[in-house]
């Protein structure tokens, strides 16, 4: 039996609004072996995001337990997820969200600020990420100087130095053109082969959730599974 | 902490227009502050001076001027308890037509330094020079820029008090910054043989051993002219300041609020600005959680940026205060400030201006700071 790196079992999240329990995710079960490429589609407000949230440790289930990279993420302390995910988990935001008065460089190499390592070793890591992604002769540049698609580029650099064991992809391509969007999920692809990532996709986009091996669909707090023929029929049917 | 420099100096980049203003506010407010600062200083050291009770002021009781015989000089003089005196004579006058009254104090020249509170450290030279020249006056740096004189040169007075003699001095020295700014020292007998006074004298200061001592010799003179048609009150050098403390105390308390209502408002002009840019940062707040960075390191982000700013802005501020003091004291500014003059800034300040800007951006970035590192990740990530 393949490593599991995602493992959530009986996962509730309910969210209070005023007096109102809204029931976001309803006893949910995931798992993601190690290695997978995984798309996460499924409708606005079906809890795409709540499951991400758990599962990349930025939100805690009402109930059940969340798994992760070995770690039971959900019984740890704000504290200790943060410095659990700093290791463990990548992230690729829809809007890049890189800061803006840094470099290309300078953003890449944030999360390796949080550990205890030379600027020399540093150097080599960002410099190798960027390379990785075709960056490097812009790697002096800001934010604002660069195109969507070489922010998301920038983004995908900085999800991947901390070597993490997942990555988890947030819509990487909701902000761009088509063209570019094609390129991002090359890269995407190009990540999970030669690195051997596990890569979770959250997307809208089913050509994005066609570049995956396998894909989940979501709706109404409960996971999906799906085949990548009925992803097409559904995307047809839309 | 310094590897995270590149973030934080960056930050202050961020918003050009707003930091500079910041910075601008700050060393403006903290080169008042050093101003203000530099009055209250100096008012509390003359009001708590150490060597208050080891100085025996003597003066005439009734008479404004006191005055009284130089022939008691020496009585008061060989009192047991004290063990060195001089006395002073007040000499006024104008230097040309344009210039305000100077006032000038006649004195023993052989123990100048150990009679006279902060001119203990006076250049040896000053003293040598001022023996060989008769006429020798040291003169308080708002007195040189008044009359417009420099070391070497002479000035003549046109007596206020002493109609008819008016004396020449040549200036043998400048009295360092401080109490002394409006004042001048020449030497006794030349008072005494131009002026032709060798009856009275205005004051007399004794020098005793101790607080003890002190009392008791203050005791032995007031005893000494009880009966007398000659009226002396004897005080302590402490509580001559400490009547003078009794008249300025309220002046400096009201300075001392306006130097906190300056700290206050350094902290509320800063804390505007942080408060403005923690908000516009708050999902970039968000995104450094999700990096891994913990609640207390994005605090610690936010208040040393904003400490950094302070720092920055207090040096800039009190070097401010300084250069503008040490221009208007060589004045350069083309004319003199008086009040700088007496109350000069000195450059220790620039550290105080570190430490203040420093602490005013500390307080200035806790609040913000501290809400700030609560931000929920989740719902900062809103789709749209």
């Amino acid at each position: 039996m393949p490593e599991l790196i995602v493992n959530v079992e009986e996962v509730t999240k309910n969210y209070q609004r005023g007096a109102q329990v809204v029931k976001v995710l309803r006893a949910l079960d995931c798992r993601i072996a190690a290695g997978d490429f995984v798309a996460l589609i499924g409708p606005s407000g079906s809890g795409k995001s709540t499951l991400l949230n758990l599962i990349a440790g930025l939100d805690r289930p009402t109930a059940g337990r969340v798994e992760v990279a070995g770690s039971l993420i959900s019984g740890m302390d704000e504290a200790s997820v943060t410095r659990w995910r700093t290791r463990h988990v990548g992230f690729i935001f829809q809007f890049y969200h890189l800061i803006p008065v840094l470099s290309a460089y300078e953003n890449v190499e944030l999360p390796l600020l949080l550990f205890r390592m030379t600027r020399a070793r540093r150097r080599e890591q960002v410099l190798r990420a960027l390379e990785l992604v075709g960056l490097l002769h812009r790697m002096t540049h800001r934010p604002g100087q660069l195109s969507g698609g070489e922010q998301q580029r920038v983004g995908i650099a900085r999800a991947l130095i901390t070597d993490p064991e997942l990555v988890v992809a947030d819509e990487p391509t909701g902000d761009l053109d088509h063209q570019t969007s094609e390129e991002i999920l090359d890269l995407l692809q190009a990540v999970h082969e030669s690195l051997g990532k596990t890569i979770l996709l959250v997307t809208h986009d089913p050509a994005a959730a066609r570049r995956a091996e396998r894909v989940m669909r979501m709706d109404m707090g409960q996971l999906i599974p799906e085949s990548k023929a009925a992803v097409l029929l559904w995307s047809e049917a839309r | 902490m310094f590897k995270f420099a590149a973030l934080i100096f960056k930050n202050l980049g961020r918003n050009k227009v707003r930091t500079t203003l910041t910075v601008l506010t700050i060393v403006a407010l903290v080169a008042i502050y050093s101003f203000v600062c530099t009055v209250t200083d100096v008012a509390k050291t003359m009001m708590t001076a150490h060597s208050g009770d080891t100085r025996l002021l003597v003066q005439e009781k009734w008479s404004l001027p006191s005055l009284f015989p130089v022939r008691h000089v020496p009585k008061i003089a060989a009192v047991d308890g004290v063990v060195d005196w001089t006395a002073w004579n007040a000499y006024a006058g104008v230097v040309g037509e344009d210039t305000p009254i100077i006032a000038g104090l006649a004195t023993r020249l052989d123990n100048f330094r150990a009679m006279h509170s902060g001119l203990e450290d006076l250049d040896p030279a000053i003293l040598e020079a001022w023996e060989k020249e008769r006429t020798g006056a040291l003169v308080g740096q708002q007195i040189a820029q008044q009359i417009g004189r420099k070391v070497g040169q002479t000035f003549t007075v046109t007596s206020a008090t002493h109609p008819g003699k008016n004396l020449e001095f040549k200036i043998i020295g400048i009295l360092p910054s401080g109490i002394w700014q409006l004042t001048f020292f020449f030497r006794r007998d030349y008072y005494e043989e131009a002026t032709g006074d060798r009856e009275l004298v205005n004051a007399m200061w004794l020098k005793v051993r101790d607080a003890e001592t002190g009392k008791r010799v203050a005791a032995t003179v007031s005893e000494m002219f009880e009966h007398s048609p000659t009226q002396v009150k004897v005080e302590t050098e402490s509580a001559g300041i400490a009547r003078f403390s009794g008249h300025v105390q309220t002046i400096v308390n009201i300075i001392t609020f306006v130097a906190n209502v300056l700290l206050v408002n350094m902290i509320i002009a800063q804390a505007n600005s942080i408060s403005i840019t923690v908000r516009e940062r708050r999902k970039e707040m968000a995104i450094l959680k999700v990096l891994g960075f913990q609640p207390g390191m994005i605090l610690a982000l936010i208040v040393l940026e904003a400490m950094l700013v302070g720092s920055i802005s207090g040096v800039a501020g009190a070097a401010l205060a300084y250069a503008t003091s040490e221009l208007n004291a060589s004045g350069a500014l083309g004319g003199t400030v008086t009040i700088l003059a007496q109350f000069p800034v000195p450059a220790a300040f620039i550290v105080r201006g570190f430490f203040v800007g420093a602490a005013v951006g500390f307080a200035a970035s806790a609040i913000p700071a501290w809400n700030v590192r609560k931000v929920e990740v989740a719902e900062v990530f809103v789709r749209l």
